[in-house]
């Protein structure tokens, strides 16, 4: 092992075994650090020895991840992932929250927690500075997450899992205690099968920079770059209204996910646009600690207003028009630790099976249901995919390697047709964020009915968010600010140098190596693909806009330029069996 | 792709940043792809092969002063900061290279520099500038290095004089044969008040396309809007002033819709203007004679150290007021509409110039024309003054 770096990390890890409820710190390799930076990096390349097992067995590694730039004032850098392999999809996965829990994690001396074993009973996990608790929390099991949070709260910053990680729901959410959801891939049903209800995070020592002054240089050129994108800090941007800001851009780019993606325009939208959830709702600035953004919107009672994702999916996905009825379920998943873009995307795909989709009351029947597996839940808690199967109906899931697709429909933008394809976790819009210059036109528009181009910039912003979720920064940052700026932040942090391309160069790893899990739990070209329904019916055109089906050719073909840029084989696969060997 | 830079180095060529002939252009896909100057071609796709981006440009500027301000710079530097607010806020510095310092492997130097930042000036050679995800990001960062070269020098020349043998001589022939009268005349603007949303549309694209063919300012640097009753038209963040067609957000002005999200970053500034102003036509651009000028303050014994943010003075350029203010939610928005009303115009210190037409573009694009033109001429005059040339 190197010498451990003075500056950004703590070069230590807690691993806690809850099979024999013992814990022990690990110093971790400076050049792992330097390589992988933390968060998703870290949590990846802590994997490696581990990604071939099944999520639920005991000693698979459910990873606790902070980056460099958390306990920093860098401006969206209070966050952590949270990595191990998706139940859902059978992928590496990961998945990016923001909290006080990671300030908190690491001011105990930790880059990273890795839990590993099960426990016989319920237990949460307590750590402090003075050490770590194993505690029982028969108690809490059974609990919403808002009861288990505020039940422990003052131990500290909470992350839990809810009723739907306890019983395994493949899309169970693990919650931050301020509300924040480690989702999609359901880490949830992998922290409830260790038998983990929640962990309690409440270090307070400071993280130390090594060059203060140009720290606050660089955090005055991202807090410029903020308020200069109207995205971030424009009077029609996410930090105004959240993200329900692209309510009423998608449905006028004609692209707004509409009865599982049958459509793409859906009528009663404006009902629950970013203007009338603040009207509805009396909406309030809320957001991640640390945060300046504030995207995040609640009630004047503290209720979380639900975000784009949600709101398009529990709408105009399932038809419905209801605003107050939306809130409800963001509001009951979150409860229950559930994913509202899966738990939504599969009651659509099974809408559409039975030839009509819930309305209101009857999703948050089947919410509950979801999340006790009971009656009809026990069949929806496997996702869509599967509950599409299981109906002899697999082409209505809309979803890629398992994982739904958000609300973003790909006819309507053809690099976010590719990134759903290549993005190693499944169908997510946010490992390559093609949304950015398709439609936000950050930093420069693309056209969104081209493919020209797009496997290059696809694997470049995979590349660099990869390295994103190693900072751990938020995506949104980059809506206004780049990786200069946060390279200089990382720098300035660490005493060491790194320029934007070292950064590109760190996600251009953490990228193979996932896809190299992957490729070798089974996974290739077939896999790379969206659902039939995108190849062969076109969505809502109107209004000067077509969107016609995707070009299947066209398609296959700007796939085929992806493996050549990342260096694979034509069917997907790594040339070099000994790629991972190779790498740091 | 050779669509796409036979584009862009046409669009140098046409609006004078670079020499004919001395442009390439490199792109890649899953296969590198260069066109343009063989030498200057080889150099791009070198750099480029070594960088995570999709697009290069590699060209001679139309002007020596990127080159000058290389020459100027003390030996120990290895970039220039201009003052601008494009530098301020999207380059913060550019590197540059030295002839000396190119060494075997010029390329592996050059691309070491934009590994860290958009665009670098090498010595003897021109500006190279990276775009990660187009090309046209590439041109963008190679005009914004031009734009801020360009700024800095003229600002460098009016503080210290020429210090390097031919730089008089190089300054003489830009104001000479570089530099073209600006005008309106000949243009055709539609007469207000504009209704009809196509004609708005069409309007708008016309007149923004006047400004970039008039070398009032550059390509995409500025914004450009028509309020018709409720609602802004108004050109998108990131859209080149020349080509606004299927660019123009329609914006409610009670923000009762969140589309206008991909509006122009001023979208907060025109507004307010039009609210205080009573205007039906804004302009926005940076026409680089305005920019320059409006960081000569000649306030003695001021505290203020933050120039672009915490200045609360209203100073004068001729008949527009210059005020202070950041970009988007920066401030800019704050301090132009107070004093934009009655003069119609005003200039945010390093940044650029707004104007405004009661009825129609005609009157907003003539008092652009003029506040231009005012400073060029007050430039050269100052220049005169204190380096004692002629004209």
């Amino acid at each position: 092992m190197g010498a451990v770096a003075v500056h950004g990390w703590t070069g230590r890890i807690l691993c806690v075994d809850l099979t024999t409820r013992e814990s022990r710190h690990e110093k971790i390799p400076a050049e792992f650090l330097q390589a992988y930076l933390g968060g998703r990096g870290l949590g990846v390349r802590l994997m490696r020895d581990w990604y071939r097992l099944d999520p639920f067995d005991p000693a698979m590694p459910l990873i606790f991840a902070v980056g460099p730039l958390c306990g920093t004032p860098a401006p969206t850098a209070a966050r952590l992932s949270v990595v191990s392999r998706s139940p859902l999809t059978g992928t590496i996965y990961d998945c990016s929250a923001g909290g006080r829990f990671a300030w908190r994690l690491k001011a105990a001396g930790f880059d990273a927690l890795v839990v590993t074993g099960k426990s016989a009973t319920p237990v949460a996990i307590a750590i402090t500075p003075s050490g770590t608790e194993i505690v029982d929390a028969g108690q809490l099991w059974g609990k919403t997450v808002h009861d288990a949070v505020t039940a422990l709260a003052g131990r500290g910053s909470v992350a839990a899992i809810g009723p739907a990680g306890e019983r395994g729901v493949l899309f169970a959410n693990i919650m931050m205690g301020e509300g924040n959801s480690v989702g999609r891939g359901g880490l949830g049903a992998v922290m409830g099968a260790k038998g983990l209800k929640a962990v309690v995070a409440n270090g307070d020592q400071p993280v130390v920079i090594a060059d203060p002054e140009r720290f606050g240089k660089a955090r005055q050129d991202v807090m410029r770059l903020f308020r200069a994108s109207p995205v971030i800090f424009g009077e029609l941007g996410i930090g105004e209204y959240g993200t329900p800001a692209l309510v009423d851009l998608m449905r006028q780019r004609r692209m707004a996910p509409t009865d599982n993606f049958r459509r793409t325009v859906f009528e009663g939208s404006g009902n629950y646009s970013g203007p009338a959830i603040r009207r509805d709702f009396h909406a309030k600035k809320d957001g991640c600690y640390g945060c300046p953004i504030q995207c995040k919107k609640s009630t004047p009672a503290g209720e979380h207003l639900p975000e784009y994702e949600t709101v398009s999916h529990f709408g105009g996905l399932n038809g419905i028009a209801s605003l107050a009825s939306i809130v409800k379920s963001n509001t009951l998943c979150n409860e229950l630790g559930m994913d509202t873009i899966s738990a939504a995307a599969t009651l659509s795909a099974w809408g559409e099976a039975r030839g009509s989709f819930p309305d209101g009351e009857e999703v948050l029947r089947l919410l509950a249901d979801i999340a006790f597996r009971q009656g009809d839940g026990e069949l929806l808690s496997l996702g869509s995919r599967r509950v599409a199967e299981a109906l002899g109906r697999p082409e209505l899931s809309m979803s890629v390697k398992g994982l739904e697709l958000p609300a973003y429909d790909p006819r309507g933008a053809y690099g976010m047709a590719l990134a759903y394809c290549t993005s190693n976790r499944g169908g997510c819009h946010l490992r390559a964020y093609p949304i950015s210059h398709e439609i936000l036109r950050k930093p420069i528009a693309t056209d969104r009915f081209s493919f020209s181009g797009k496997a290059r910039i696809i694997a470049i912003a995979e590349d660099t968010n990869a390295a994103i979720d190693s900072l751990v920064a938020c995506k949104f940052s980059f809506f206004g600010a780049t990786l200069e700026e946060y390279a200089e932040l990382l720098s300035a942090t660490t005493g060491i140098g790194y320029s934007p391309q070292d950064l590109k160069e760190i996600g251009r790893r953490i990228c193979l190596a996932e896809r190299f899990y992957n490729c070798d739990n089974g996974f290739g070209v077939a896999d790379d693909t969206l659902p039939e329904r995108f190849f062969l019916e076109p969505g809502s055109s109107g209004e000067g806009v077509e969107i016609p089906p995707i070009d299947r050719a066209r398609f296959d073909e700007e796939l085929q330029k992806y493996y050549r840029i990342r260096g694979l084989t034509p069917e997907g696969m790594f040339a070099d069996r000994d790629f991972l060997v190779k790498q740091p | 792709m050779f669509d796409q830079i036979t584009a862009y180095t046409n669009k140098l060529v046409a609006d004078r940043s670079a020499l004919p002939g001395e442009i390439a252009i490199a792109a890649q896909d899953d296969v590198l792809i260069v066109d343009g100057n063989p030498a200057l071609a080889q150099l791009a796709g070198d750099v480029l092969a070594r960088l995570s981006c999709l697009g290069l440009v590699a060209a001679r500027s139309s002007l020596p002063f990127a080159d000058f301000l290389v020459a100027r710079a003390p030996r120990k530097e290895s970039f220039i900061i201009p003052r601008d607010t494009e530098t301020r806020t999207f380059l913060h510095d550019i590197p540059f290279l030295r002839r000396e310092e190119m060494g075997s492997d010029p390329a592996s130097v050059i691309a070491r520099l934009l590994g860290s930042r958009k665009g670098v000036v090498v010595e003897g050679v021109g500006i190279v500038a990276s775009g990660a995800l187009t090309i046209e990001q590439a041109y963008i960062n190679y005009s914004s290095v031009f734009h801020s070269t360009f700024v800095k020098y003229l600002q460098d020349v009016l503080h210290d004089g020429f210090v390097l043998p031919g730089e008089a001589e190089s300054f003489a022939a830009f104001r000479r044969d570089w530099l073209r009268p600006l005008s309106a005349d000949g243009l055709a603007f539609r007469c207000g008040p504009l209704a009809d949303p196509a004609v708005i549309l069409h309007e708008i694209t016309t007149v923004g396309r006047y400004t970039v063919e008039r070398g009032l300012v550059d390509s995409f640097f500025g914004n450009i809007s028509c309020r018709a009753g409720d609602v802004i038209y108004i050109s998108q963040t990131a859209a080149s002033l020349d080509a606004l067609a299927g660019c123009i957000d329609p914006v409610p002005m009670d923000n009762s819709s969140t589309f206008g999200i991909t509006a122009s970053s001023e979208l907060l500034a025109h507004r307010r203007i039009y609210e205080v102003s009573g205007a039906a036509t804004i302009l926005h651009g940076h026409p680089k004679f305005a920019v320059v000028m409006s960081m000569e303050c000649e306030e003695v014994g001021c505290t203020v150290t933050d120039c672009w943010k915490e200045c609360d003075r209203v100073r004068m350029l001729g008949d527009a007021p210059v005020v202070a203010g950041e970009i988007g939610a920066g401030g800019l928005a704050k301090r132009v509409p107070p004093v934009i009303a009655g003069p119609r115009r005003a200039v945010v210190y390093g940044h650029g110039v707004f104007t405004v037409g009661e009825k129609d573009f005609a009157e907003a694009f003539r008092a652009m024309v003029e506040v231009e033109n005012w400073c060029r001429e007050e430039y050269f005059r100052r220049v005169a003054e204190r380096l004692k040339i002629g004209p």
